[in-house]
């Protein structure tokens, strides 16, 4: 390569000859089903001389004339043509507004009725025989797209569950004590630390209901701003969500971009790092100009912190090292939950029962294992239990999502919709980055459950991305970070929803403490800081080129194992 | 590359044409066509894939570079094999 800012290219042999001829080089009798494997027939075509195309003259769609793959060729014909085929996803789009956006719901077994509903709907409009449409369901369904990513998070909720009953939170509300962090500097320290959660735990909002419920009033007690330290506390789970290779969002853009998990969480350092710093610094200032609530009392929270539960950053960094390490994030996460589990029972931090327990409701002789106990309802619970089971909606929405997906694939409006935006929007490579970085934002601006509307769109970001050779690490970067960013902003994203529950629910903080406790979800809007410099990070970085990388500079190092 | 390596990748400000030497063998994605011959798109520069296979579009395919020209950021290349397919 000659151009000065290429980075580190694969495959790049000098030795090669300009005239060398693979012996397998060939265009007709290409093999019909687009594998076009080594080996096929056919002659070898006579490479021509150098009658170069003017690429920088050229548009998009120019090049962009799709062949006759598979995919392009519609194989369910609606009533309204292809555009009809949209019909199911855009109704679950138009659901998943009006429940999250409108109504507030933030329920992710109601998009799932919604997209049962779309799914049934889009149906009337197929002509002739249903069954075609009822095949690509199942099609959809058993994409690995959507099979590598529940297999994931079954792994990463289990993990984040045994430290959740490990006492990691207690251990940073410890850290926050012992560094004797005042009023002015806790928002900062709850940035961090929150981030720190939420990057070991790898959900934004399980880091966010467990530090609303425990570190906010500690803070707001001592004088930090209610609003000031609720959006710190989210930008701390925007981090985490954005980086942690156990993160639903990190695993689903990883996955859907053809990237292995360690390499994209490495690949997007960068963006978070430049992001956290200004805004670590943000929330020392306005720490400093807003003043907090008049509330009397001491923190008394303060006595559930627990030094020890911070040897679970152990755990955290025997799944980051793994996982970047370029092991399979299944054996990743599976050490790290080890050494976890060793960790809650070697130092007392949890009992056996807490990760896995059998309730029966009759006393046998094995009630005397320490993962027996009788109870009034029989089951099986923990924190394995519980992990697992906490990913089962998300499950089940995304074999809808990707199903309606693939609906919208065989029936020909994916690739109206993406023509469209090849032609008209995103006609160069920095406007093919800008229409991602927007596309992902609005649509996570729209939808609550970020990882409903990140699945949603990364085909897309997936095919503008490659008809531009954008690798697969900055697709999965720009998809995520746009993600996790907008799902902690809006007074209706999930990750908001989910920490004002905490304090307005029956027994919620504004019960116990008084309306102080209580933040309203419009005035943290702009103290998000980490989140809005991360989408702002990334126009800077699609505009000027900041970590572009090319399919031809690296590949991915395990796409396979994802 | 190395565990520090990949936390140091794409720390530069990248061209939007990037340019390629003859002899390099690279992995692109084909992006589309021209009449018989397969266009890959790489950023705003274009480079033409002699010898693949019809249904080369949406593949990831290795191509040695014969020729380049940094002026108009668009070379001609040879198809090698076929590597890969779409993310979607």
């Amino acid at each position: 390569m000659t151009d000065p800012s290429d980075g580190d290219p694969t495959r790049q042999t000098g030795e090669e000859s300009p005239g060398d001829e693979p012996p397998d080089a060939k265009r007709p009798g290409a093999d019909p089903t687009g594998g076009g494997s080594p080996g096929d027939d056919g002659p070898a075509t006579p490479v021509e001389g150098p009658a170069l195309p003017d690429g920088g003259s050229q548009t998009a769609a120019d090049d962009f004339d799709d062949g006759s793959g598979d995919d392009s060729d519609p194989k369910i014909n609606f009533y309204g043509g292809k555009w009809a085929s949209t019909i199911p996803i855009a109704f679950f789009i138009f659901w998943a507004i009006i429940q999250s956006g409108v109504l507030g719901i933030g329920d992710t077994n109601g998009l799932v009725v919604g997209a049962l509903i779309g799914t049934i709907l889009g149906m009337f409009f197929v002509r002739g025989d249903w069954k075609a449409y009822a095949d690509t369901i199942f099609e959809g369904m058993t994409q690995r797209v959507a099979a590598t990513a529940i297999v994931a998070w079954l792994w990463a909720g289990m993990f984040a569950e045994t430290l959740q009953v490990g006492g990691f939170v207690e251990g940073l509300i410890y850290a926050a004590d012992a560094l004797n962090v005042g009023a002015a500097t806790f928002p900062a320290a709850a940035f961090v630390l929150c981030g720190l959660l939420a990057t070991g735990i790898g959900t934004g909002y399980g880091a966010t209901v467990a530090f609303v419920t425990l570190f906010f009033p500690a803070g707001v007690l001592i004088g930090a701003n209610p609003v000031l330290l609720f959006a710190a506390i989210l930008s701390g789970a925007v981090f985490g969500d954005n980086l942690a290779p156990v993160s639903d969002t990190t695993i689903v853009s990883a996955v859907t971009q053809d990237a292995d998990i360690g390499g994209v969480v490495a690949s997007r350092f960068k963006y978070a790092i430049m992001a956290a710093v200004p805004a670590f610094a943000a929330y020392l200032i306005m720490g400093s100009v807003l003043s907090g609530a008049s509330l009397e009392g001491s923190a008394a929270l303060r006595e559930s912190a627990t030094a020890i539960g911070l040897v679970h950053l152990i755990s955290m960094g025997v799944v980051i090292a793994t996982a970047v390490a370029g092991r399979h994030i299944v054996e990743a996460i599976s050490w790290g939950l080890i050494v976890a589990v060793v960790f809650n029972l070697g130092f007392g931090l949890s009992s056996v029962a807490d990760v896995l327990v059998f309730t029966t409701t009759e006393a046998t002789p094995a009630a005397a294992l320490p993962f027996v106990q009788v109870g009034e309802t029989a089951g099986v619970g923990g924190s394995l239990y519980s992990g697992a089971i906490g990913f089962f909606p998300l499950i089940v929405l995304t074999l809808l999502i990707v199903s309606m997906a693939q609906i919208m694939i065989r029936g020909g409006g994916f690739e109206a919709i993406q023509d469209f935006l090849l032609e008209s929007v995103a006609t160069n490579v920095r406007r093919a980055e800008l229409t991602m970085v927007l596309g992902t934002a609005t649509i996570n601006g729209m939808i609550t459950i970020n990882t409903a509307a990140e699945i949603a769109i990364a085909p897309y970001i997936a095919r503008i991305g490659e008809k531009f050779n954008i690798n697969g690490y900055r697709r999965a970067n720009i998809l995520d970070a746009n993600t996790s960013a907008l799902g902690y902003i809006f007074p209706w994203a999930g990750g908001v929803l989910v920490g004002y529950q905490v304090m307005v629910g029956p027994d919620g903080l504004g019960a116990e403490y008084g309306p102080e406790m209580v933040v309203n979800p419009i005035d943290v809007v702009p103290y998000v800081f980490h989140g809005w410099f991360l989408v702002i990070v990334f126009l800077i970085a699609a505009i000027t080129g900041f970590g572009r990388e090319y399919i031809p500079d690296r590949t991915s190092e395990e796409v396979s194992r994802a | 590359m190395s565990r520090f390596e990949k936390f140091l990748a794409g720390w530069s400000f990248r061209s939007s044409t990037p340019d390629y030497a003859v002899g390099d063998v690279i992995e692109v994605m084909v992006t589309g066509d021209e009449g018989d011959t397969a266009v890959a798109r790489i950023g705003d520069s274009t480079l033409r894939i002699e010898g693949a296979p019809d249904d080369a579009v949406n593949t990831r395919v290795l191509v040695a570079v014969d020729a380049w020209d940094e002026a108009s950021h668009a070379g001609t290349g040879t198809y090698r094999e076929t590597v890969g397919k779409s993310a979607f």
